[in-house]
Parts: structure tokens; C-alpha cells; sequence
């Protein structure tokens, strides 16, 4: 019994580090980063006057802004794995937020005004797969109208009421400091709960069923059905958590600017879906880490500061995005005819 | 569960008179389409501890039975017994209930997952909020590749099926099903996709299985394949068994005559 047990033991063993890292889907994208990490210290090192790089003012920049997208490809990537897209997080970051704004500034309690925002988003995700799954429609279509839905309907909303298009929005005493404020004087605390919510996102995906379910109802959802799981519900569930990661970066970025709006905030859904795909997620579902989006977040970022420290037109940004979709599509195709 | 001796496990009795009730039995059971009738009136059954070859020309109705057992087909007429009580497989949830899983070759398992999510997917060991407990998963992951697919050389349950041969894949579908108490498997052409090599690791399985109580029907058109691992034979043409016998009390001439003669 007890020599049965070691011998399995050894037989079965768990991949090497090695080949875990190398089959990793973030293995790339880490790659990726180091490089360019390493190429931004030896130029400023080099360049101190012309790529300031290493100038602590610029790394908190740069750590500040990474959980803006960061957070809602997180989202997306969950949906993604589990084989849907979400379009729509683009002006669900930008809609759910103004409603919290605009209930506290009436008078509704705080708490409540967030869970308002938090309500918006589980509807809007219930709408999304509720359209997508019932009709089987290509959730890309479904959630760009959505996209554009909400983006014009929000607007509208408050024009009907006679609101305002811009709202200060001053949360109670101690919240901004906790969502915003500088640990240690230089490590933005946007960075920290970025990375608190990436852990949730990989106990959820690696350690929960539901992530289970999320990488089988995208890699095939035919034998996920087989194996019992309900695939509907899955992706359902996978929507809504969608709309939800966008609402929470809406509120932080409210929070640290201090203003709400209803202006669109262009090309946060393709940036997000660009951090997957560059983070090494399947295009198809099914296939990816959070490792990798949180990785995928830091390219992104890092590739826009150095844009703005080589004084580079801001358009090269988009360039990037553009090619990072394209690429990540054939690179996705040729691991599908690998296998 | 040593070597497999493919004659020991069936009692040497005749086909009417077996020693023990079926484990299952399928008694009167008809399905036309249209006017095509797949099954008339057909009876079969399958033991304890054996593997059945399902054989028979195409179109013979082989398929059409297999589905009818896994509850994906309803049939016109006929019932069912397990252990010689009636049982209802008109749904698949019900005819895995009834110990009945199917093994199909393509649709089985998620192939960007691996191994051990797969044969937990649907069926996670939960612990408290609906976390997974990985450490038992993990262990019994281990624990049922070393029991049933020992011989299909798989070296970690953390491999993707993707990964995977398709006799290997195979083996994990039919471990998973193992594992979750089925004790009736249908395996339709299991081996008409699988080179040699993986063949008679698919082989050696079933007869593995059969000895460790898990029954197989095996359906192949390959007459050699399944006169070396079966250890009963029902024939099917147009529709009906037109003949049931012992590894023992025919031979691989006769089983090819009689499937020539129909
Ligand atoms: N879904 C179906 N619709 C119409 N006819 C069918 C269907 N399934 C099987 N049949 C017919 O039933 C007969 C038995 O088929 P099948 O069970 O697939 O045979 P086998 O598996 O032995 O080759 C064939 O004549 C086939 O054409
Ligand atoms: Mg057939």
C-alpha cells in the first residue's frame, strides 16, 4: 500500500519547472516584458537627460495607470477563457460609475450608490449573454451594440432628467485615500488592489469550479455539456463578472480624478482585448492566465511610456494595439493546426 | 488484475442459461425510421466481469443500440433490466444512472484542459465556497490513472489531452467514467481511429476492465480484434441478433460466416 503510494508518486510526477514555464500560456509575454524592461533600464542608464525612465515620478506614473485597463482585462480575459468577447465593458466603464457619482451626489447613501453601479453592470452582463446564448450570436456583435448602446443612452438618460454631463465626485473621508494613495510615498495603492484582484481572478480560474468551468465551456463547449457542466450558465456567470471588473476600474478612475462623466472614454474594450491577447489568451477560448493578462497590462503600459519618453506620436499606441491583436490571431491560428 | 487470460473470466455454460442474472439486459427492443427498421425486436444482454462484441455488417443496427443504451435514442419498444430489475434509460442521465456511460472518441474531453480537470469537470470535489480541493483531486487523479490506464503509459495527470495520443486519451475517458461508478461501458469502433500500437492498448484496458468488474460492449467490424478480447459474441444484421455465443463455443471462422452469410 504504502510502496504503491511512492511508487505512483513517482511515476506521476508534476512537470518540471522547466517545461511548465515553456508551455506556460504567459511564458511569451513574460519573455516580452523582461526584454523590454531590461532595453527601458540600460536606455535611461545610458540616456539619463533624454529617456527618464528611471525616474521615480515615472514608475509610479506608469504603476498608476496599469490597473485602469489592467482591471477590466481582467474581466474581459475571465469572459474570453471561457470563449465569449465583451465589447460593451468600453462605456460600462464609463456608465456604471457616473450612475454611483450621480446617486451620492442626490443623497444616496455611499455604499449604496456603489452597489447601484455594481447592479448596472450584473444587468448589463445578464443582457449581453442573455442576447448572445439565446439567440447564438456572436457575442463580439452582441456586446458591440451594447457598446454603443450604452455609450449614447447614458447621455441621453441624464438629458432627460435635466443632469449634469460632469459631476464632482468626493467620496466619503478615507476612501480615495485608500483606493489612491501613495504606499511608501511611491507605490500607488491602484497598483496593489490591482494585483489583490488578480489573485481573486486566479483563485477563481484555477482554484474554484467555476474556473474550471470557464476554461471548458470555452475550450469545447460541446464536451462540457457531455461532462455535465452547464455551458449556458457558465458563460453567464463569465459575462457578468465581465461587466463587473470594468464597473470597479470606472470607480477607481473616478475616484482618483474626482470627476464623473458621461464623455466616452475611446477604445478601452479593444486596449483590454488586446492586454489578452498579448498576455497569451486564445482568441478561440479556453486558453489563458491571469498571470498573462496582468503581464499583457504591464507591455501595454510600458509600451505607452516609452512612446511618451522618446516624445514619439501618440498614434504608435494604437499602431502597437492594432498589431498585437493581428499578431496574437495568426499566432493563435498556428497553435490550432499545431494540434 | 495480472496478465489478461482472455478465456478465463466467462463460465463455460451455454448462452441461454448464464450463471448469474445479466448485469443488463435490453429485452424486445424495436426502432424504426421511417420505414427503415434499425432494430426488430432484439435482445441483449450483457454479464458481469466480460467483455461483449457487438458485431456486425453496416447497417446492421449496431449504432442505433449503442445510442438506445446511452439514452440518446428512445426506442419503439422494449425494456430494460439491470441485475434483473426494470430500469428507465430513456434520458442519458438516467442511463448513467442505471452504470451506463458511453465512451465516444471525439466529443469526451476538453482537449486544452488537462487531464486531471478533465476528469473532475462537471464533478469537482468541492471544500468550503465552491473552491476545488485540488490535494484530493490531485490524489485520486493519480490514484485512477495507476488503476485503469497503468498500461496507456500517460506520466502526469497535468498533461493536456491535446497532448495526448488518441488511445491515451481514450484511456483517461474511460478512467473518468470508471471513477464515477459506471460499470457498463459502450465503446462504438473505439479503435477504428488508433494505430496498432494504440489498439491493443485499448485492448488490453477493456480486458483489464472486464476483470476488475467493469463490463465492456465492445462494437468493431474488426472480427480479429474482437475475437481476442471478448469473451461473447452478438451478432446483428437488418436489424436483428441472428446469433449469441461463447468466446468457447465458436470460432472466428464461424463468427466471419455467419456475418458473410447475411
Ligand atoms: N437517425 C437515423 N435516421 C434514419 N435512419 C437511420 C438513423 N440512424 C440509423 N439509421 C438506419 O438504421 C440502420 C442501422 O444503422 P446503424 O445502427 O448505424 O448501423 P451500424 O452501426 O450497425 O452500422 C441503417 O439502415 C441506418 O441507415
Ligand atoms: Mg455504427
Amino acid at each position: 500500500m504504502v510502496a504503491s503510494a511512492v511508487d505512483s508518486a513517482l511515476r506521476y510526477r508534476r512537470a518540471s519547472w522547466q517545461s511548465r514555464v515553456r508551455s506556460h500560456p504567459a511564458g511569451p509575454v513574460t519573455i516580452l516584458f523582461v526584454v523590454m524592461l531590461a532595453g527601458c533600464i540600460v536606455a535611461s542608464l545610458l540616456l539619463p537627460e533624454q529617456f527618464r525612465f528611471l525616474l521615480p515620478g515615472n514608475l509610479s506614473l506608469v504603476l498608476r495607470q496599469i490597473p485602469n485597463l489592467g482591471l477590466v482585462a481582467l474581466g474581459v480575459g475571465i469572459l474570453m477563457i471561457a470563449g465569449e468577447f465583451d465589447l460593451s465593458v468600453g462605456s460600462v466603464f464609463v456608465a456604471a460609475p457616473f450612475a454611483t457619482a450621480v446617486a451620492y451626489d442626490a443623497g444616496v447613501p455611499f455604499a449604496l450608490a456603489v452597489l447601484i453601479a455594481i447592479a448596472i453592470a450584473v444587468v448589463i452582463g445578464l443582457i449581453n449573454a442573455g442576447i448572445t446564448l439565446g439567440f447564438r450570436i456572436p457575442s463580439f456583435i452582441t456586446t458591440l451594440g451594447m457598446l454603443f448602446i450604452v455609450r449614447t443612452a447614458a447621455p441621453y438618460i441624464v438629458d432627460l432628467y435635466g443632469g449634469r454631463k460632469s459631476l464632482p465626485f468626493r467620496p466619503p473621508e478615507g476612501f480615495k485615500e485608500v483606493l489612491t494613495v501613495d504606499v511608501f510615498g511611491f507605490l500607488p495603492a491602484q497598483f496593489i488592489w490591482f494585483l489583490l484582484f488578480a489573485v481573486l481572478a486566479y483563485l477563481l480560474l484555477n482554484r474554484h469550479f467555476l474556473g474550471n468551468h470557464f476554461f471548458a465551456a470555452g475550450g469545447d463547449p460541446k464536451a462540457a455539456q457531455f461532462a455535465g457542466i452547464n455551458v449556458n450558465r457558465t458563460k453567464t456567470v463569465a459575462f457578468v463578472l465581465s461587466s463587473v471588473f470594468a464597473t470597479i476600474s470606472g470607480i477607481f478612475t473616478i475616484t482618483r480624478v474626482a470627476v464623473a462623466q458621461t464623455n466616452p472614454q475611446l477604445f478601452i474594450e479593444l486596449y483590454a482585448v488586446a492586454i489578452c491577447v498579448i498576455g497569451g489568451l486564445s482568441l478561440f477560448g479556453g486558453r489563458g492566465s491571469v498571470l498573462g493578462i496582468v503581464i499583457g497590462a504591464c507591455v501595454l503600459q510600458l509600451v505607452q511610456d516609452i512612446i511618451l519618453l522618446a516624445q514619439l506620436p501618440g498614434f504608435y499606441l494604437d499602431m502597437f494595439v492594432g498589431l498585437m491583436i493581428v499578431a496574437g490571431v495568426v499566432i493563435n491560428q498556428a497553435i490550432k493546426r499545431k494540434y | 488484475m495480472t496478465a489478461a487470460t482472455t478465456t478465463a473470466a466467462a463460465p463455460a455454460t451455454t448462452a441461454t442459461a448464464p450463471a448469474r442474472t445479466p448485469l443488463f439486459e435490453a429485452r424486445g427492443i424495436s426502432k424504426a425510421y421511417g420505414h427503415v427498421n434499425a432494430l426488430m425486436n432484439v435482445d441483449f444482454e450483457v454479464r458481469h466481469n466480460e467483455v461483449v462484441g457487438l458485431l456486425g455488417d453496416n447497417g446492421a443496427g449496431k449504432s442505433t443500440l449503442i445510442k438506445i443504451l446511452s439514452g440518446v435514442v428512445i426506442p419503439d419498444r422494449g425494456s430494460f433490466f439491470r441485475n434483473g430489475q426494470p430500469v428507465d434509460i430513456s434520458s442519458r442521465r438516467k442511463s448513467e444512472q442505471a452504470g451506463i456511460q458511453t465512451i465516444y472518441q471525439d466529443i469526451a474531453l476538453v482537449r486544452s484542459m488537462s487531464i486531471m480537470r478533465n476528469i473532475y469537470a462537471g464533478r469537482e470535489p468541492l471544500g468550503p465556497l465552491g473552491f476545488m480541493k485540488m490535494g484530493e483531486m490531485r490524489r485520486t487523479a493519480v490514484e485512477i490513472l495507476d488503476k485503469y490506464v497503468r498500461i496507456a503509459g500517460i506520466t502526469s495527470p497535468d498533461l493536456l489531452v491535446e497532448e495526448l495520443s488518441g488511445g491515451q486519451a481514450q484511456a483517461v475517458a474511460i478512467a473518468r467514467a470508471v471513477h464515477f461508478k459506471r460499470d457498463i461501458l459502450l465503446l462504438d469502433e473505439p479503435t477504428s481511429a488508433l494505430s496498432v500500437r494504440e489498439t491493443e492498448k485499448v485492448l488490453a484496458i477493456m480486458r483489464e476492465l472486464a476483470e476488475s468488474g467493469v463490463s465492456c460492449v465492445f462494437v468493431t467490424h474488426n472480427l480479429y480484434h474482437a475475437f481476442r478480447v471478448c469473451d461473447r459474441f452478438t451478432i446483428m444484421a437488418h436489424g436483428q441478433n441472428v446469433k449469441t455465443a461463447l468466446k468457447a463455443d465458436t470460432s472466428l471462422n464461424e463468427l466471419t460466416d455467419i456475418i458473410m452469410s447475411h
